[in-house]
């Protein structure tokens, strides 16, 4: 079953088309990756999907529920979280406060100003939880802003998942990592979206090819072919969108 | 419980406020203590705005100054027995309709934060304060309102004819404001007005309305802005156009900033330095403003964190055990520092002065002459060239005493 | 009723047109670093004192010319020695040290001036009437003004569309990444656009000292003004501030100039009070008694419902 459904989905940016049409299933417990050349749109679509954009034409559903054009704090309470390409992260508060204000809504703070933070043991306990869980626990008071780069990465993915959403987004969470730091991160990913849906932008082809079951090629607005990692592979045109980028092995 | 962690230190400043009085207790003291305590709840319901909630606002008077009139108009109604009730209950009023003008204005202008909420703050502040002078009736005008706070029903024996029974009401409200503002900021709609402050795009993708989140902590900081000037009703009896303008607005923002944006700490310091230099510098130079003016922009140019982030600098040298490293080059620049503060103050002051003889510290100055002019600004050049070069020197040992430890870095 | 019209026309342009020299300023400014300058309505105030002073010793025409540019001067320091450091502290504190700057430049003119009232003349040249129209004299020192501020607005018109350094400014408003990456010295340009920024307010000043008073609170008087200005014409843009400046105005000249007020409306609707009614004062309002008001009701309503402002792109 579709957990996340886009029909037809379109936007503009003046006179300029970004998306032009795209339609994509996403079936429950899958893990999809996105690629696609630079400038293809991938990012945009994320803003689509998440709320931060409102689409110009088609529609969205997540879990049958229309989401599009919804404002994001909506849609990521129905269980959408999503990380953000460039690191976005709460960076004048420490690493463990970051955490813990991805939890509040989940676990029913909402916006109340009588509960004190130091009684929520439950809440406290499962902020470092998710810290053990992205390997930052002897980092917890330390301010954020301050984390080195692929730390601040983990925190970034640490803020999506906290929730425990059904469905993450990652957009490019091994951009500008190193080799052995992009192979934990990719570890990390494998451990903590288990039993969960996975949509991932994402360059590094074997990355993809390593994590994804599906893959959707979108180029120039549109999304060109969905199939398995075998069958993209052999795709010719993919190959030709993506002259020597795919790994012949 | 975070409270109960940090126990003593809120237990030393209620004994403080309440000690007070006995140690200073001239009509002076109690009078600039009075303003204090005031100065501190209405620097600290901006900070909730600013410092917090990252929302910049030139309008914050407008909560303090109608919390005031209404306050001052129930001091009325209990003067003329329209109402019976002790006047210790007039700042939650002023604090009542603090958040009534919050919810209301709040409704719409903390949509955005940034310029455009700045701008919002500014206008309304300016409508507020010029609507003011025409609804003469209920703003009294230019002369504003006055009540008397000897009429409602005695406290244990207290009319509150006295300024020091008033002192401790306000000490009281002050120490209760306080606390409940510290604790706002440990409740998750406090946490995260912090973390939409810093990244309020974020903030949206962890389930938050950003502006949802903001509203919270705008109406909170008019209901403490209102209870600070249902404090200043109590206190001074009387209230005008002037206590909710632009100028009033333009204090506390120089107060919070002074004293330190985002340290809970900060706009307390900001309130008791800027009201004691307020009421004792006034004293001895009516050029008080101007020295006021510059302290405010030297410390945005040169520390943006204010007196407190000041203090916070050196946690980490502190924690290394590295602060007598840096007491020696202190001393070595700040000499010269206060050397050089010391002579520029005599020539403005000088230059200002119209007597003979002008008398600066324990010196005796002759303005007429040449000669104290040149001596002055010889020793403030000679000064200034000292602190600037022994600057380098507070920067190397700045430097060693935050440095990571050899061991720690592997 | 025609004369008054017409007068109140006359005055609501000179008005207008003085305010946009003020305006342009502040939107290039904005629009270039991204910062609203609080004090500029006190190089404003700088230049209508600098102008005094020098007209006492060396005559008005004197003040005119080198009162503006000591106040640019002035401006392009502040610029480089305190704003570009404050910059890197974000945002509001930079918005926070000009609003500092403004109350140290309030005080320091008290300082070296005084409290009181300065009396900054018009130059003997034009103080005759330059027309009578109805029995009412337009003074010829008025028509200066406008003349000024027309020029200015010419002027700066011509520079930002035709010159090479206007280009790059106009480039630097919508891509100020853009145009330091092209290798321009991005850091001079601002010092120079705040030093001409605050030139023009240091004009402004100067022309209009002798007719608005000289005195230390001028600055307040109009700043918050001008800033509505820029906020209704939208951030950043000259043309919104334009009409903006012209809007203010001739809407507080024309409020002025009429006597109208709450009675005759609610004579109109056949209503009538008594006069003990507790919102006496609301009916009995008047338009000359709401005029300072307007400008900032104008101002929270255009941000309330056109957060852009009337011609305005940027939001931040």
């Amino acid at each position: 079953m579709a957990i996340l459904s886009l029909v037809d989905v379109k936007k503009n940016f003046g006179i300029t088309e970004i998306i032009r049409g795209v339609s994509l299933d996403i079936v429950e417990g899958e893990k999809h990756a996105i690629i696609g050349p630079n400038g293809a749109g991938k990012s945009t679509l994320f803003h689509l999907i998440s709320g931060r954009y409102n689409v110009t034409a088609g529609n969205i559903r997540f879990k049958e529920e229309h989401i599009e054009n919804k404002p994001p704090y909506e849609i990521a309470r129905m269980g959408l979280a999503r990380s953000f390409q460039v690191t976005n992260i709460f960076s004048r508060m420490s690493v463990f406060e970051n955490i813990r204000c991805a939890l509040f809504w989940s676990m029913d703070y909402g916006y109340s100003f009588w509960h004190l933070l130091g009684r929520q043991t439950e809440l406290n306990d499962a902020a470092m939880h998710v810290l053990e869980q992205i390997g930052l626990t002897d980092k917890a008071k330390f301010p954020s802003g301050e984390l080195a780069y692929a730390q601040q990465r983990a925190l970034e993915l640490g803020i999506a998942i906290a929730s425990g959403a059904e469905l993450i987004m990652l957009d490019e969470p091994v951009a500008g990592m190193s080799h052995s730091e992009a192979q934990n991160t990719v570890e990390l990913i494998r451990k903590i979206t288990e039993g969960k849906t996975l949509i991932m932008v994402e360059h590094d082809m074997n990355i993809v090819f390593d994590v994804a079951d599906r893959i959707s090629v979108l180029v120039y607005g549109e999304i060109i072919a969905t199939d398995s990692p075998e069958n993209i592979r052999a795709n010719p045109k993919v190959q030709e969108a993506y002259l020597g980028e795919v790994p012949s092995a | 419980m975070a409270l109960l962690k940090n126990s003593s230190i809120w237990i030393a400043f209620l004994v403080t406020l309440l000690g007070l009085p006995l140690v200073f207790d001239s009509i002076l003291a109690i009078s600039i203590m009075n303003q204090i305590a005031i100065a501190i709840v209405f620097a600290l319901s901006y900070n909730m705005l600013l410092g917090q909630g990252g929302m910049l606002s030139f309008g914050h008077a407008v909560y303090f100054g109608l919390g005031g009139f209404l306050s001052v108009h129930a001091l009325i109604l209990i003067e003329f027995e329209t109402m019976v009730f002790s006047i210790l209950w007039i700042p939650l009023i002023g604090g009542v309709f603090g958040l009534l003008a919050g919810v209301f204005i709040g409704s719409f202008s903390t949509h955005k934060a940034g310029t455009v909420f700045a701008m919002i703050s500014l206008g309304i502040g300016e409508l507020i304060a010029a609507s003011s002078l025409i609804f003469s009736s209920f703003f009294g005008g230019e002369a504003g309102i006055s009540g008397d706070r000897t009429f409602g029903p005695t406290f244990f024996g207290f009319d509150f004819a006295q300024n020091i029974e008033i002192y401790y009401v306000a000490a009281v409200w002050a120490f209760i404001a306080t606390v409940f503002m510290y604790l706002f900021t440990q409740t998750p709609a406090g946490r995260m007005a912090n973390a939409v402050r810093d990244n309020p795009e974020r903030a949206e993708f962890v389930g938050y309305s950003s502006r949802k989140v903001r509203f919270i902590s705008f109406c909170a900081s008019g209901l403490f802005a209102g209870i600070a000037g249902g404090l200043f009703a109590l206190n001074y009896e009387f209230i005008t156009e002037e206590n909710l303008n632009a100028a009033t607005s333009g204090r506390v923002l120089l107060m919070a900033y002074i004293g330190g944006l985002g340290y809970f700490i900060g706009p307390i310091i900001g309130a008791v330095v800027l009201t004691l230099m307020n009421s004792l510098l006034s004293n001895y130079s009516e050029l008080w403003m101007l020295y006021l003016g510059i302290m405010f922009l030297l410390t945005v140019m040169f520390l943006p964190r204010g007196f407190a982030g000041f203090f916070m600098m050196h946690q980490l040298a502190w924690i290394r055990g590295n602060m007598k490293m840096l007491i020696k080059p202190y001393i070595i620049t700040g000499i010269p520092a206060v050397l050089f503060a010391v002579c520029v103050i005599a020539l403005i002051e000088m230059s200002h002065t119209e007597d003979e003889v002008f008398h600066y510290l324990a010196l005796e100055l002759n303005p007429a002459s040449p000669i104290t002019w040149i001596v002055l600004l010889g020793i403030a050049g000679g000064a200034f060239y000292a602190v600037k070069r022994s600057l380098l020197q507070l920067n190397d040992a700045w430097e060693t005493a935050n440095a990571i430890p050899k061991e720690e870095e592997a | 009723m025609l004369e008054v019209l017409i007068f109140a026309t006359l005055n609501g342009l000179v008005t207008g047109f003085l305010l946009f020299m003020l305006a342009s300023g502040l939107t290039l400014i904005f629009s270039m670093m991204g910062v609203l300058n609080f004090a500029h309505a006190s190089f404003y105030m700088l230049g209508a004192y600098f102008a005094y002073s020098l007209s006492l010793y060396f005559g008005f025409w004197t003040g005119l010319i080198f009162a503006p540019i000591v106040v640019g001067v002035l401006g392009a320091m502040v610029e480089r020695y305190g704003l570009r450091r404050v910059h890197q502290s974000g945002h509001v504190a930079e918005l926070v040290f000009t609003f500092g700057l403004a109350f140290l430049i309030e005080e320091s003119i008290q300082f070296f001036w005084g409290r009181d009232t300065k009396n900054y003349q018009t130059p003997e040249l034009l103080d005759f009437p330059l027309f009578t129209l109805l029995g009412q004299e337009f003074s010829a020192y008025r028509g200066f003004m406008m003349t000024i501020s027309i020029g200015i607005f010419i002027g700066l018109y011509y520079v930002l569309t035709k010159s090479r350094v206007g280009i790059i400014i106009q480039a630097a408003i919508t891509h100020p990444q853009t145009v330091s990456n092209l290798g321009h010295n991005v850091p001079l340009i601002f010092m120079g656009v705040f030093g001409m920024g605050t030139a023009l307010a240091g004009l402004a000043g100067v022309i209009a000292g002798p007719v608005l008073t000289t005195f230390p609170g001028m600055a307040t008087v109009l700043g918050s003004i001008v800033f509505v200005i820029v906020v209704i014409g939208g951030l950043g843009s000259l043309a919104g501030a334009f009409i903006a400046s012209l809007l203010i105005g001739l809407l507080q000249s024309y409020a002025i100039a009429s006597d109208v007020g709450m009675p005759d409306l609610l004579n109109l609707l056949g209503v009538s009070f008594e006069r003990g009614h507790p919102l006496n004062d609301l009916w009995t309002m008047n338009l000359p008694q709401i005029a300072p008001v307007l400008p900032y009701l104008l101002l929270v309503l255009v941000l309330i419902f056109r957060p852009t402002g009337l011609m305005g792109k940027r939001e931040e």
